[in-house]
């Protein structure tokens, strides 16, 4: 199987201080892959990196075979890459239908309508079009943040802790949407997660982090939960 | 009556005129946050534009198409002005980005630089703009006179208000604007080019002050120093006003030179001026962040 993503050798750093050094992994087309570790292992930052948005000194991000390490953001994101940060990072002042409007900006003016099945992921939000992007709660706003990573269509979509600080019945909304856009659209899926419960129930493919490192991976159905949880604490 | 009529009319024309160059400042300082000193600059070199479409007009067309030449000079104006908004961002601005006095004094700097340049060029004698025909002479209602330029400008504040505000709220453009304003990291994420959204912002905020000084030139003699005028009244505008907020620009232009017009009717000129700096003062010891408060741009480029 062909990788969609491939990670080699990569550091990353904020000003001096190096979080992630010689980190390697791949993200097989077509799968969902969960990255897991405690806090501060260097998940979040992994992502950043893999967007453009920390420095990466050196190592190589190989997407679609083409390195994309020296690309600004917004051209890695118009390569076919939607991204739906920690926190969300709806742009508050802005409606629902702006919000997801701008997630066309990446398909480069291709064309200016949502497509329909964006609102059959996500029923709710349609009727909140018009509010305001800050007035919506945390579960509405990661809808609208995945749907707006959705709306290009892109190859991968990277998700950073979605389940944080989510309600259950929503958390399942989310995974029965992520798992119905891999099956149904083949987008590869890349996911940051905490939660185990989540991560064991969605991924094909699992890397534990420790320190920068990857300590521990394999395909999920072959992991035990209690080697995986022994891992995390 | 008729006093009042008058004062009222004036009132509203030097309003119009704070907020036209108010309203470039709304983009540059509100919605982006740099302090821009060589903005009434940008207004002064839309004056001289104007000029030197009127002598070129004059010297190689015919003179019937003569009085063509003021709207030719509004678009030049805008187009002058928006380039060297747009050359002055790149050079200067985007380095200085999260480093708010620095970008205030490197500001500075090209202001007097401009100033000098134009004083050089063109002298330090100012020159003169010709109203042209069609604004001549004013419009008489029982016994009080509008002149025409000053209802011309009114109209083109007018204009150029709904303009901006189809621009940052309904147009593709504006929400590119207005996401990268919010959310920088977050918007080059959404494929947006930050960088050029910035550098274009910014020259429209200079263009506009371009066009400001087309219609500064239809009310007196031009020189180096003309847009100094306005810009300290015009900052004081969009602070009023509420940073990165249309309509609290337009209250704030309305409360500036609606008292400014009439604490100069009763009293002096410098009078006037003290008591709507005192006013501003009191009334932002109250509401500091303005009138209407939006959250500004935080002034940090992330990476």
């Amino acid at each position: 199987m062909s990788n969609l993503l491939e990670i080699k050798n990569l550091s990353a750093a904020y000003g001096e201080s190096k979080v992630i050094q010689d980190l390697s992994f791949e993200v097989p087309k077509d799968n969902i892959v969960c990255l897991i570790g405690r806090n501060g292992v260097g998940k979040s930052t992994t992502l950043k990196s893999i967007m453009g948005l920390v420095k990466t000194p050196s190592g190589k991000i190989i997407f679609d075979d083409n390195d994309i390490l020296k690309l600004p953001s917004y051209e890695r994101v118009k390569m076919g890459i939607g991204y739906v940060p920690q926190g969300r990072d709806i742009f508050p002042r802005m409606t629902v239908q702006e919000n997801l409007e701008l997630g066309l900006e990446a398909a480069d003016g291709k064309s200016r309508k949502i497509p329909e099945y964006i609102y059959e992921l996500f029923p709710i939000l349609p009727q909140f079009a018009k509010r305001k992007g800050g007035d919506l709660s945390g579960g509405q706003q990661q809808q609208l943040a995945i749907a707006r990573a959705l709306v290009s269509e892109p190859k991968l979509l990277v998700l950073d802790e979605p389940t944080e600080g989510i309600q259950p019945s929503i958390i399942k909304d989310i995974g029965k949407a992520i798992r119905r856009v891999n099956k149904e659209f083949g987008i590869t899926v890349l996911i940051v997660e905490q939660f185990l419960e989540f991560v064991m129930g969605i991924s094909d493919y699992l890397y534990v982090l420790e320190k920068g490192e990857v300590i521990l991976q394999g395909n999920t159905e072959k992991l035990s939960r209690e080697d995986v949880q022994k891992r995390m604490t | 009556m008729d006093q009042l009529v008058t004062t009222l009319f004036n009132g509203l024309s030097l309003s119009s005129i704070y907020l036209l160059v108010a309203l470039g400042l709304s983009i540059t300082f509100g919605q982006m946050g740099v302090i821009n000193m060589a903005h009434g600059e940008f207004v002064m070199l839309g004056a001289y534009t104007t000029f030197c479409t009127q002598e070129l007009f004059a010297n190689f067309l015919p003179e019937q198409v003569g009085s063509i030449y003021y709207f030719a000079a509004i678009v030049l104006a805008f187009f002058v002005t928006f380039a060297l908004g747009c050359l002055l961002e790149k050079l200067l601005i985007s380095k200085l980005y999260g480093r708010k006095i620095d970008s205030l004094l490197a500001t500075w700097g090209v202001s007097l630089i401009l100033q000098q340049a134009v004083r050089t060029i063109f002298g330090a004698q100012g020159v003169n703009v010709n109203a042209p025909s069609f604004l001549k002479g004013g419009l008489a209602v029982k016994g009080v006179t509008f002149s025409y330029n000053r209802i011309f400008i009114i109209i083109l504040v007018a204009f150029c208000l709904v303009m901006v505000w189809l621009l940052v709220n309904r147009s593709r453009y504006g929400s590119r604007m207005r996401a990268t304003m919010q959310n920088r990291p977050m918007a080059q994420c959404m494929g947006i080019n930050t960088k050029k959204i910035d550098c274009i912002t910014f020259g429209i905020g200079s263009g506009l002050a371009g066009i400001a000084g087309c219609s500064v030139a239809l009310l007196g003699s031009v020189d180096s120093t003309v847009g100094q005028n306005y810009i300290v009244y015009s900052f004081m505008t969009v602070v009023l006003g509420g940073a990165g907020n249309l309509f609290g620009t337009v209250i704030g232009a309305a409360i500036i030179g609606f008292s400014s017009i009439f604490v100069e009717n009763y009293q002096s000129a410098s009078i006037a001026r003290a008591i709507v700096l005192l006013i501003i003062i009191i009334f932002l010891q109250f509401k500091p962040s303005g009138l209407f408060t939006v959250r500004s741009r935080v002034l940090d480029e992330g990476v």
